[in-house]
């Protein structure tokens, strides 16, 4: 794994990501500078400089953000006004389309070919990337396999369910072995169930087939499940590129305690204690402070109180938390 | 290892090259037309024009060296069934357009009768089809594509929007070289199959490139507008509604501008002259009867040469901006 130390600078004309990488042997896998591109007199992405790394990076942003935009302009489906840099250490945007030969892409809209079978369209997929006809349908089946689906795949794919058109794009996107996955939105439409599924294909994907991941999703729970690193871009503007960690790292060090019951009597002995205590409810409590000392005191409290206790985490930032911050955050500014 | 592991597995192996990916548009859009029941019977009724024709020269060439058949040759060119019947035979000698007359030296002519047959073929029978073919596949190719947002998966992949429109016209010269260039080449090759000596090839040895120019200029320009119609709708329907409306409008309407000349002989060439772009049918034609070297020298123009090339430019131009343009949405 990379280990990456990292800071971020904004203001609010620009948005300036700098990305220091401590093991420069592993290159990036898109470096891009200077990415503008507006339609009709609005900026989609102005000027965005952005670094991913290796591995599963969420991007992030509310709707209008320019998620789709930046995931196009890496494609070279769209023309940038301005941009240079790498991607897959290729030159972008002059490379983009042998750069599209090792991208594998799950759009975001339901699309497919009328008529074809499932096999056939992810046949097709892979004949597009260049496989041989006969290499193309047994991969095509491999990756339906890895895909869970079925016999299925023998029918046109206008009868599928959304569930099962999401795993018809991602075999598709799977089926030329890319070095790069670009998933937007990929688990809309899916059930419980399948999503987590889903996930568990791109964590494997990424842990053991080193495959480096691009998921740009509004499902924060995903993100958390999945992405080391996160990217959040408001109005066209990179606001955070930081790693999961470090974004869920609070301020102040601290520990969540859950009890059975009578928080409010245990934060109470706690502040006796003169630690700092923060109660909601009847079962939750934060105490701040060096996490092994105060981890001992509230063992002692909870004994002396006779109040039973449930779990004791490290406190956490929760990624809504962080994310609300700095899109709000972006408001005002707009305001 | 595991005996049987259904998770995924790593790929490496040869890559085809970039530059010909369109073929993977073209071949997938010929097995998906290919699936249509109608079009199978439509291509198989296509061909009994070729097996008409075929006939025609089988019989030219027996009448060269028999005199039955010479006899019969001659009922031939009276019938109404015959490529060089009774009336094409008059409006070509009003015209001064050399016309095939059963003399005794009838090999002389073989090189006249091979294009006379072969511009029949292509002028009446093969452009019906072609406008019903063409209307029935070329309306789905792109707007099945827009409606469904199936360019993006194309677009996905080392391919440039004018390599999707050229895969997508792949089809229609597929489907199009089926109906006349290879059946007009079958026709060619079995006229000298019947020949009785070797000269009937340098006799004729410029007919096949011929065809391949007649063939280019009936698909180049009906390819272009019919997928440009394509690329504007997202409804096949209105694309097919285009399609034939631009054919029957403009044949009407050509028929209706030149209608005088019924009454009037003499006016009848200025009045076609004029009014003939207007109609794509006469225009091809036209340009047919050039190609094969059947149209007098005082009826030669280049307006039908530049309106085919402004409508192929533009035709294919608009079909590529438009896919380019959805990718923008």
């Amino acid at each position: 794994m990379v280990k990456l130390a990292l800071s971020s600078v904004g203001d609010r004309e620009r948005s300036v990501t700098i990305l220091v990488r401590l093991n420069s042997q592993v290159p990036n896998v898109i470096d891009i500078f200077g990415l503008t591109k507006h339609y009709a007199g609005n900026f989609a992405l102005k000027n965005v400089d952005l670094v991913v790394p290796v591995g599963v990076t969420g991007l992030l942003g509310p709707n209008g953000s320019g998620k789709s935009t930046f995931i196009k302009a890496v494609l070279g489906l769209v023309k940038v006004d301005t941009g240079s840099g790498t991607v897959l250490g290729k030159p972008w945007p002059r490379n983009v389309k042998s750069i599209r030969d090792e991208i594998g892409y799950l759009p975001e809209d339901d699309c497919y070919i009328l008529g074809l079978q499932g096999i056939e369209s992810v046949q097709m997929m892979a004949r597009l990337s260049g496989l041989p006809t006969t290499e193309a349908l047994r991969r095509a089946h491999e990756v339906l396999d890895f895909c869970d689906v079925g016999q299925e795949r023998y029918r046109n794919v206008e009868t599928y369910s959304t569930g099962m058109r999401q795993k018809l794009k991602f075999a598709q996107a799977l089926v030329h072995d890319p070095k790069l996955i670009i998933l937007d939105e990929p688990t809309t439409g899916l059930d419980p169930t399948q999503r987590e599924e889903f996930l568990d294909r791109i964590h494997a994907l990424a842990h053991r087939f080193e495959k480096s991941v691009l998921l740009s999703t509004h499902i924060l729970h995903d993100v958390q499940q999945v992405c080391e690193h996160v990217i959040i871009l408001v109005r066209g503007q990179i606001r955070l590129v930081d790693t999961l960690a470090n974004m869920q790292r609070p301020s102040r060090s601290g520990i969540q305690v859950r009890v059975v019951r009578d928080a409010a009597r245990l934060a109470e002995s706690l502040r006796n204690e003169n630690l700092e205590v923060a109660c909601d409810n009847d079962t939750d409590l934060i105490v701040q402070g060096e996490t092994s000392m105060i981890a001992k005191t509230v063992w002692a409290a909870s004994k002396a109180q006779k109040i039973l206790v449930e779990r004791i985490d490290e406190s956490r930032n929760s990624l809504e938390h962080s994310f609300l911050e700095i899109v709000s955050e972006k408001n005002h500014a707009h305001s | 290892m595991p005996i049987l592991d259904l998770g995924y597995r790593k790929w490496a192996g040869g890559r085809s090259r970039e530059w010909m990916r369109w073929s993977v548009v073209a071949t997938t859009g010929i097995s998906l037309v290919w699936r249509g029941t109608w079009l199978k019977r439509f291509l198989l009724f296509a061909t009994f024009p070729a097996i008409v024709t075929m006939f025609g020269v089988g019989l030219f060439e027996q009448s060269t060296r028999d005199e039955n058949y010479r006899a019969m040759f001659n009922g031939f060119l009276s019938s109404r069934i015959s490529p060089i019947g009774p009336r094409n035979r008059m409006n070509r000698s009003r015209d001064r357009v050399p016309i095939i007359a059963p003399t005794a030296d009838i090999a002389t002519q073989r090189h006249l009768a091979w294009s006379h047959m072969l511009l029949w073929y292509f002028r009446y029978p093969q452009a019906l089809w072609i406008v019903i073919v063409i209307g029935l596949v070329a309306p789905r190719l792109i707007s099945y594509d827009l409606r469904s947002r199936g360019y993006l998966l194309y677009l996905s992949r080392p391919l440039s929007p004018q390599g999707y429109v050229f895969g997508k016209s792949c089809v229609l010269f597929f489907l199009l070289a089926m109906i006349t260039t290879f059946p007009a080449l079958a026709i060619y090759a079995f006229g000298l199959l019947l020949s009785n000596d070797s000269s009937a090839f340098i006799q004729t040895w410029d007919i096949p490139f011929r065809i391949l120019l007649a063939t280019a200029v009936l698909v180049l320009p009906t390819s272009a507008i019919a997928l440009a119609f394509s690329s504007l709708t997202q409804e096949s329907r209105f694309a097919a509604f285009a399609w034939f409306a631009v054919w029957i409008v403009g044949w009407v309407t050509y028929l209706v501008l030149t209608g005088s000349a019924m009454f009037n002989e003499d006016d009848a060439l200025k009045l076609q002259q004029r009014w003939l772009l207007i109609s794509p049918y006469h225009v091809l034609g036209h340009l047919q009867e050039e190609i094969f070297g059947l149209l007098p020298e005082n009826r030669h123009q280049v307006g039908p040469w530049i309106l085919c090339s402004v409508v192929s430019i533009a035709g294919f131009g608009i079909a590529r901006s438009r896919v380019a343009r959805m990718l923008r949405a």
